[in-house]
């Protein structure tokens, strides 16, 4: 029960509260209790919540979304609960605040998502002036470790997942495999390489608008193409991966490496091309593909003849991440091929 | 209050609206009711439902079958639907193909 006074911290935040009797009792308190994903957290004390809600002008009682199918109405207040455990600083909150915001919307299906046994991340892609205030990577290593703000953003909204919605492995989530994000999948998009506008402009917001686009991705596939110079040569390197989940697939992001995208803006496509290129060149049958052991639960969303990996070439979210060298891209596929789940993006908002 | 401890910390968890459903109350005998087989749209939870009813077909007077799906297996079944799926019941079966 909360049985602070009103000149506590705590006043005006509603959680109940624990008392340990230092920060190790609390971080073994927190992993008795199953509120952790296997990491220590960092203890969320009222100050530090606090802080939290004020660097995103936020009210505890704010409802950030709603999770419909178990009932789980996620607040700021527990919202910045996790993000204090997760190790984030305070001026991150508005991106988690945005990201929570997105995967409750009805369309990216987070009931769906989180209790499959396909197993999908959550994967955060972070476009406009935020990714460089708040120094989020988008250069080498960027799906890898050693980013704080990548690390704990994407490792927030895990923890939000698990514990206000009690999502937890082997209780409500029922992956089969699982995935190596769900332990923390946040990137900027490496904007200055760009041979198009930035993913959050193609979607209606302004170039000087920060905004977070939220993936239900399945394990992403790498491509290596190091001798072709040309974009035809680049993009079909990309096409056998395509049909890596099944076919018809409605949503599925490519992460061009600038290398890759290098060769593309030199030689003029735009977004359209690339995406009509890639619809073009995997319109192979799914009889071909079922040979090859694709799924065949995707089929029911396919047109009967006629359709290759791709359902349209809207189908295609392209962005450009990774380090300058290296022709290394990668597919990451969607869960239900895109058909029960679609990206969405939300606009961070950080002033009050 | 607790005495001897230095740090408030707070629980990061959420309440759940819609709590864990429990067991429908079971009734004395099958006989005479109606069975709803409520699948949910994957691979083999119809076939599965099916060999279930058949088997209690012949151990009980069952008068019928009532069939339904729920047409999207990652999303809650239509409220409409399972209302009139438990008019047309008295006792229900739900199978998860997949």
């Amino acid at each position: 029960m909360n049985s602070s006074g009103n000149g506590s911290p705590a006043a005006n935040l509603s959680s109940e509260q624990v008392q340990v009797s230092d920060a190790l009792a609390a971080i073994e308190t927190y992993f008795e209790r199953g509120w952790t994903d296997g990491l220590p957290v960092v203890p969320p004390t009222p100050e530090a919540v606090n802080g939290f809600l004020q660097a995103a002008h936020l009210e505890p009682d704010r409802i950030l979304g709603v999770e419909s199918t178990k009932g789980a109405v996620i607040t700021a207040e527990k919202a910045a609960i996790n993000a204090v455990m997760a190790g984030c600083r305070p001026e991150y909150m508005p991106v988690v605040a945005a990201a929570v915001e997105a995967i409750t919307e009805d369309q990216f299906n987070l009931h769906g998502i989180t209790v499959s046994t396909m197993g999908a991340g959550i994967l955060l892609v972070i476009n406009g002036p935020i990714a460089q205030q708040l120094g989020i990577n988008s250069a080498e290593s960027v799906f890898g470790p050693g980013n704080r703000a990548n690390a704990t953003i994407g490792r927030a909204v895990r923890l939000i997942v698990t514990n206000v919605i009690g999502t937890r492995a082997g209780e409500l989530d029922k992956a089969t495999l699982g995935h190596p994000g769900k332990y923390s999948w946040c990137i900027a998009e490496k904007q200055i390489r760009l041979p198009w506008e930035p993913l959050h402009v193609a979607r209606g917001f302004s170039a000087e608008d920060s905004a977070v686009t939220t993936f239900a991705g399945l394990s992403g596939i790498q491509v290596g193409e190091h001798e072709a110079n040309t974009p035809e040569g680049i993009l079909d390197s990309f096409v056998g991966r395509l049909y890596a989940v099944g076919q018809g697939m409605k949503e599925v992001l490519v992460v061009f490496c600038p290398e890759h995208a290098a060769y593309l803006k030199s030689a003029g496509w735009n977004r359209k091309q690339v995406c009509e290129y890639l619809y073009e060149s995997s319109k192979e049958p799914h009889s071909a593909v079922m040979s090859l052991g694709g799924v065949k639960e995707a089929l029911s969303d396919a047109p009967a003849t006629g359709v290759g990996a791709l359902a349209s070439p809207d189908a295609v979210v392209p962005i450009v991440a990774g380090g300058d060298g290296g022709g290394w891209s990668m597919v990451i596929p969607m869960w239900s091929t895109g058909a029960k789940t679609r990206s969405v993006t939300k606009r961070i908002i950080t002033a009050g | 209050m607790t005495t001897n401890t230095e740090l408030t910390v707070l629980d990061p968890t959420g309440k759940l609206s819609i709590a864990t459903a429990g067991m429908a109350e079971r009734p004395d005998s099958l006989a005479g009711k109606r069975i709803g087989l409520l699948a949910n749209d994957k691979l083999n939870a119809d076939r599965l439902l099916d060999a279930i009813y058949d088997v209690l077909a012949d151990r009980f007077e069952v008068v019928t079958a009532h069939r339904a799906n729920k047409g999207n297996a990652s999303r809650p079944a239509d409220p409409g639907v399972l209302k009139t799926f438990a008019s047309e019941v008295d006792v229900a079966l739900l199978a998860n193909g997949d």
